[in-house]
């Protein structure tokens, strides 16, 4: 369905986050706010060795403390294995952890729990308790993983679900490999060829609110965990399995989410809670410390990228050839999806190629697991790819920005790697319905004035400014994978309640399905109630991930608006004797001819006098294509030629999301995926020492952005309307975060010459390269 | 101990450790307003007003502000709503697990300057991390707000 | 952090008599870093209510009290007026405002961080140090003092002398401690240069000192060759934020930029 988008009223609207006002108050309804008040702290004792094994587990004197409920070891736990990735099923990570196992694979990982009354019974306990460890050689240079002598995952009853080229033995937990046409020939024909390696770093989520749950028993003696979580459906199909319960047995409540970003896809600290509160019958909660979040969760997937373009002397690109290599730390979660997705959401954006290719292997190593991280394998495909891209058109004596808009991808276009590649199976062939990236480009390079601009200019005898761009490509949810529903409910007074499992996370879900409810039943926000999410009370969501919620979970409550107006002109048509053709709605009154019924009226008779029912109507959605935003980006830096420091004056994008649902919201999305972008290419270092303990593990040795390093951001979105999106929105969610490396990169060399293969790009390195230039 | 301040000019008295945090007090006295992020000193998230002046609860011990003012959020729910709606405004809320630290600290900026540069609102409110938004949109915010009357 | 006593002293004499009883009680300044290292604590010495948090001037210095809050400090309008305000301004640099709020100028100087903004932005000038019992140092006597002092820092005396001053932090983010730090100043003609973290703490640099404070008029080239005296007679180590080599480089671009400024 299209609609006009001058006659959306709420849609496309400036509309206050419906959730704003009360977090600004400080009302209580993050995760720990209500756990309830008498519940047994956990904590886990961490593993102080990069690899070990447990000898002997001694765990007496920890028992003996007062105060001490229940202490766990890998002795007391089932011993199923499975993915805490937080996927739907069958999962395409590998299930090769155990709640406790007697290895330890990196220094955090978990050895033992605790359940105490307070915290300081807790920590005291797990000082009593002593372990013995064969402390085991660690792999801790990715690049040296593969076949190693070392084997991190040696033991039985570990499985792939389905083949994602899972290989313990040789640490192996993924490969894919896949090729369209033929890469050597094209790449032999090519006039020019530039062949490059990039490296990435294991980017921390840095969410303000550590990960966090807690567990009760209800009147039924049901199992109750909140959690601070992206799946709480997954969640409880997961629980459930690995403790050997049924489904019916377990309620999750996500309540408000302090910051996810992929992140809190994963599982943390649940099945420590679940444990605790079923064995001892009492309330639990576990509230990770910054630390562990550091050190004890997940990453980004940090990569060797190898990226081979050849490309005739006009510019026109004939092959590209990426191999990659892939660090899952110790667990595999999310190691072939965010893989494949360095290929499926980035070589496309080139796609009048004759050939592409893409493989390689995702190992594992002693270090922090890594798992799912807003732009997903994207940002460090786009990193590698755009970077590449600017050394091709330098060869070529080209403006980098002509090569992009000969070789990208134009509307009603497509790419073979779609129906190749989708998330751990094959994909989904798809059109480009919208695509402005043309105009993305154009506009970007007017507000940064590329023009006189391009490649850079002095500023004084030790300044110089550089400008370098980017384009990227994302997706909206997995295609015949990704699901969302919505009940709304009429009451009485002609308000709904909108019941969803789509989690808000803090991206304003909730607004944006209030919006597109409120937009097809003709009312405002403030008649629509949300509630989301609760495995008891909302229809099922597959979660928030993969960009899914706007365009999936959008499109099933529009689905649900649409069906719930059917119905309320049906009822109408009953109180109006009419037909339902001839009524016409406006959102608050019933009208046919000189007849008419409000909304209001008609919500209390239909519980009170006639026509006696609930209203209430449940839709579900999912993709059949996965349509991708689009975005140029463009970026000024000033750099100090004497120290290497750099300043980002300005970061200018174009995006191409479709329809922005809300476009204050949608702005939001953009500039915070832009400065935890920013932050992967500048200042976010990850530092271990030689024995694998992590540095880089609190916020003064990490180093996200703060408002003195973001100078200007300058944020535009292009007219565009995708037909399959609700109200013609595509996803915005992670679109942001692609370009910065790349960008910063390519203005970087702009302005010093120094090109920088490794993230993040700090002073140091370019006064380094400086200092090689001159040699 | 016993340790007696006003809390929002209510005079509490609670039994604390002498090595407590004044956070965690509070949020064991069931005000789960004050978010702890890092419980480092770093993050700003659970930063409340003590004699009018912003410092991160985290990191001050309860012992030490025997018979002093604080000020949490439930102290200023109408500037917080104001604060709240330019957030908005600007594209500048999201998860919110920062927002009452910076709503604190912005209200004692309101009252520390009278016509703060954008330089002066970015040094005062520096010490509040956001992971979510853009943080120019936050300054931009800020100034709507600091103009409104 | 485990703490067995809180103990708000009546006087300094209280407070010192306190402090000597056991070896594991200690004065508490903003309480900042006594968190960070975690380490278990007899009693906790509050000094709150002696009147230590108060700066004060006289004809020939400024007097301040060690409980004066960095924010306090950096506010002050007689620090602002300190060389050409680049005391103040290096106190600015310490993380935020919620945090200056609780940090003390008299925490800062006691721990001797090698990190400290606020030593390398005091070491240019003439400061000194008071001890009670009856105690005078220097600044930089104090940074070089062997073993622990088990005497309470009364106030800090900044000498009240015409010159200008120049702070330079190299960070990563704001909220970063420094990966290097310079204070430069020049006071009535004779300049000092101080460098910290490299990564151990503040220090001045003698010989750099020593070269530009013989040179007639110095030029951009004297500059230049002061600081790479500077560069090259200071140790300089890596670690996980900046190599030896890159500290060294950053030595010789601020020494120099630090002398021209404080020449303006």
């Amino acid at each position: 369905m299209i609609v006009d988008k001058k006659k959306m009223r709420v849609v496309n609207n400036k509309t206050p986050s419906v959730d704003g006002k009360g977090l600004m108050q400080g009302r209580s309804f993050y995760t720990d706010d209500l756990a309830e008040q008498n519940s047994l702290v956990i904590k886990i004792l961490r593993s102080p060795h990069a690899f070990a094994r447990i000898k002997n587990i001694d765990v007496s004197e920890a028992q003996k403390i007062n105060g001490v409920a229940l202490v766990l070891t890998y002795k007391d736990v089932p011993h199923v294995s499975f993915s805490r990735a937080g996927q739907g099923y069958p999962e395409p990570s590998p299930h090769d952890k155990f709640i406790l196992d007697e290895y330890v694979r990196y220094v955090g990982d978990e050895v033992a729990m605790v359940a105490a009354n307070d915290e300081d019974t807790a920590i005291e306990a797990l000082k009593a308790i002593k372990v013995d460890y064969e402390v085991l050689d660690p792999v801790l240079n990715f690049e040296e993983a593969f076949e190693n002598k070392s084997v991190i995952h040696p033991e039985d009853g570990i499985n792939e679900m389905f083949p994602i080229g899972f290989d313990p033995k040789k640490n192996v937990a993924a490969s894919y490999e896949m090729q369209v046409g033929d890469v050597e020939k094209e790449l032999k024909k090519s006039d020019v060829v530039v062949d490059e390696t990039f490296y990435t770093q294991a980017q921390a989520h840095a969410m303000l609110e550590t990960h966090s749950s807690n567990a009760r028993l209800d009147e039924h003696n049901r199992l109750v965990i909140y959690s601070s979580t992206q799946t709480p459906f997954h969640m409880r199909r997961i629980l459930a399995t690995t403790l050997g319960m049924p489904v019916s047995q377990i309620r999750v409540i996500k309540p408000r989410v302090g910051g996810g970003f992929g992140g809190k896809q994963a599982f943390h600290g649940e099945f420590f809670c679940a444990l605790t509160t079923l064995r001892t019958g009492r309330p639990s909660r576990l509230v990770y410390t910054r630390e562990e979040v550091f050190g004890s969760s997940y990453t980004r997937h940090p990569m060797r990228i190898e990226m081979k373009i050849g490309a005739m002397k006009d510019g026109r690109i004939n092959a590209i050839d990426c191999r990659a290599l892939s660090d899952t730390g110790a667990y595999g979660e999310h190691s072939l999806t965010v893989f494949m997705i360095v290929g499926s959401k980035v070589l496309p954006l080139y796609n009048k190629v004759d050939a592409v290719r893409f493989g390689g292997r995702v190992v594992y190593t002693n270090h922090v697991p890594a798992g799912a991280y807003r732009g997903y394998g994207a940002i460090q495909g786009n990193y590698a790819l755009e970077a590449t891209i600017d050394m091709l058109a330098e060869k070529l004596g080209m403006d980098p920005k002509k090569v992009r808009e000969i070789n990208s991808m134009k509307e009603k276009e497509t790419s073979p790697i779609f129906e190749i590649m989708g998330e751990g199976t094959k994909g989904t062939a798809m059109i480009m319905e919208s695509c402005k990236l043309p105009y993305c480009i154009k506009r970007g390079a007017e507000l940064i004035d590329w023009e006189h601009n391009f490649p850079s200019k002095k500023v004084s005898d030790t300044k110089v400014r550089g400008y370098g761009m980017a384009i990227a490509m994302q997706g909206s949810g997995i295609p015949f994978m990704d699901m969302g529903s919505a009940t709304i409910k009429l009451n009485d007074g002609g308000s709904y309640m909108v019941t969803v499992g789509a989690t808000d996370i803090g991206q304003g879900s909730d607004t944006i399905i209030s919006q597109i409810v409120a937009e097809e039943l003709g009312t405002t926000v403030d008649k629509i109630i949300i509630y989301s999410s609760d495995t008891d009370l909302t229809p099922f969501d597959c979660g928030a991930y993969a960009s899914s919620t706007t365009y999936i979970s959008g499109n099933a409550a529009w689905n649900a608006a649409q069906k719930m107006r059917k119905r309320l002109i049906k009822e109408a048509a009953t109180f109006l004797e009419e037909k339902e053709d001839n009524i016409e709605f406006d959102g608050t009154t019933f009208t046919s001819g000189d007849k008419s019924i409000t909304l209001n009226e008609m919500s209390i008779k239909m519980l009170y006098n006639k026509n006696l029912q609930q209203v209430a109507v449940t839709e579900s959605y999912y993709g059949h294509v996965s349509p991708p935003p689009f975005m140029a980006a463009y970026a000024e830096v000033e750099v100090d030629l004497e120290t290497g420091e750099y300043d980002v004056l300005n970061y200018v994008t174009v995006t191409d999301c479709g329809t922005t649902i809300n476009p204050m919201l949608a702005r939001g999305q953009v500039e915070g995926g832009i400065v935890q972008g920013l932050g992967m290419a500048c200042f976010e270092a990850v530092k271990y020492d030689k024995k694998g303990n992590l540095l880089s593990n609190n916020f003064l040795n990490y180093h996200i952005p703060t408002n003195k390093e973001i100078h200007k951001l300058t944020t535009e979105f292009a007219d565009s309307y995708e037909p399959t999106g609700p109200f013609g929105a595509k996803s915005v969610g992670e679109i942001g975060i692609d370009t910065p490396p790349a960008v910063i990169c390519n203005a970087i060399y702009n302005a010093t010459g120094v090109r920088i293969h490794s993230l993040p790009i700090t002073p140091e390195k370019i006064l380094m390269g400086l200092k090689e230039l001159k040699k | 101990m016993l340790v007696s301040f006003y809390l929002n000019d209510v005079k509490v008295t609670y039994e604390v450790k002498p090595g407590e945090y004044l956070a965690n007090t509070l949020r064991s006295h069931g005000v789960k307003s004050v978010r702890i992020g890092c419980n480092e000193s770093t993050c700003g998230s659970c930063t409340l007003l003590v004699e009018g002046k912003p410092v991160m609860s985290c990191s001050i011990l309860t012992a030490s502000i025997e018979g002093k003012h604080i000020t949490t959020v439930e102290g200023i729910q109408e500037e917080a709503a104001k604060i709240s709606r330019h957030f908005s405004n600007e594209g500048a809320d999201q998860c919110g697990f920062c927002n009452v630290g910076l709503a604190l600290v912005i209200y004692a900026l309101k009252k520390e300057y009278k016509n703060p540069t954008d330089e002066e609102i970015k040094n005062y409110i520096v010490g509040n991390l956001c992971r979510c938004s853009g943080l120019q949109s936050q300054v931009n915010a800020i100034k709507a707000y600091l103009k409104e009357e | 952090m485990k703490v067995n006593e809180y103990y708000r002293a009546s006087s300094l004499e209280d407070a010192y008599r306190k402090l000597q009883e056991d070896p594991k009680n200690v004065i508490l300044a903003g309480g900042l870093w006594i968190k960070k290292i975690g380490q278990s604590v007899n009693a906790l010495i509050d000094l709150s209510t002696l009147g230590l948090n108060k700066i004060s001037e006289n004809e020939k210095e400024v007097v301040v009290g060690s409980l004066v809050t960095q924010r306090e400090f950096e506010n002050s309008k007689v620090i602002n007026s300190l060389y050409g305000g680049a005391i103040a301004f290096a106190t600015r640099e310490v993380m935020g405002v919620n945090f200056r709020n609780i940090a003390t100028i008299g925490g800062s100087i006691m721990g001797r961080y090698p990190f400290s903004d606020v030593i390398s932005g005091l070491l240019p000038y003439d400061v000194e140090l008071e001890f009670y019992p009856n105690q005078v140092m220097s600044l930089e006597d104090y940074l070089g003092y062997k073993g622990k002092l088990n005497s309470i820092l009364v106030a800090i005396h900044i000498k009240k002398e015409k010159g200008n001053g120049f702070f330079k932090k190299v960070k990563t983010t704001a909220l970063d401690f420094p990966i290097i730090n310079f204070g430069v100043s020049k006071v009535n003609g004779k300049y000092t240069v101080v460098v910290g973290n490299r990564p151990a703490g503040s220090i001045r640099a003698t010989k750099a000192m020593e070269y530009i404070n013989n040179v007639a008029n110095p030029s951009e080239l004297d500059y230049k060759k002061a600081a790479e005296i500077a560069a090259s007679e200071l140790a300089f180590m890596d670690n996980k934020d900046a190599s030896a080599e890159y500290r060294k480089e950053l030595t010789k671009v601020y020494v120099k930029r630090g002398l021209m400024e404080v020449n303006k």
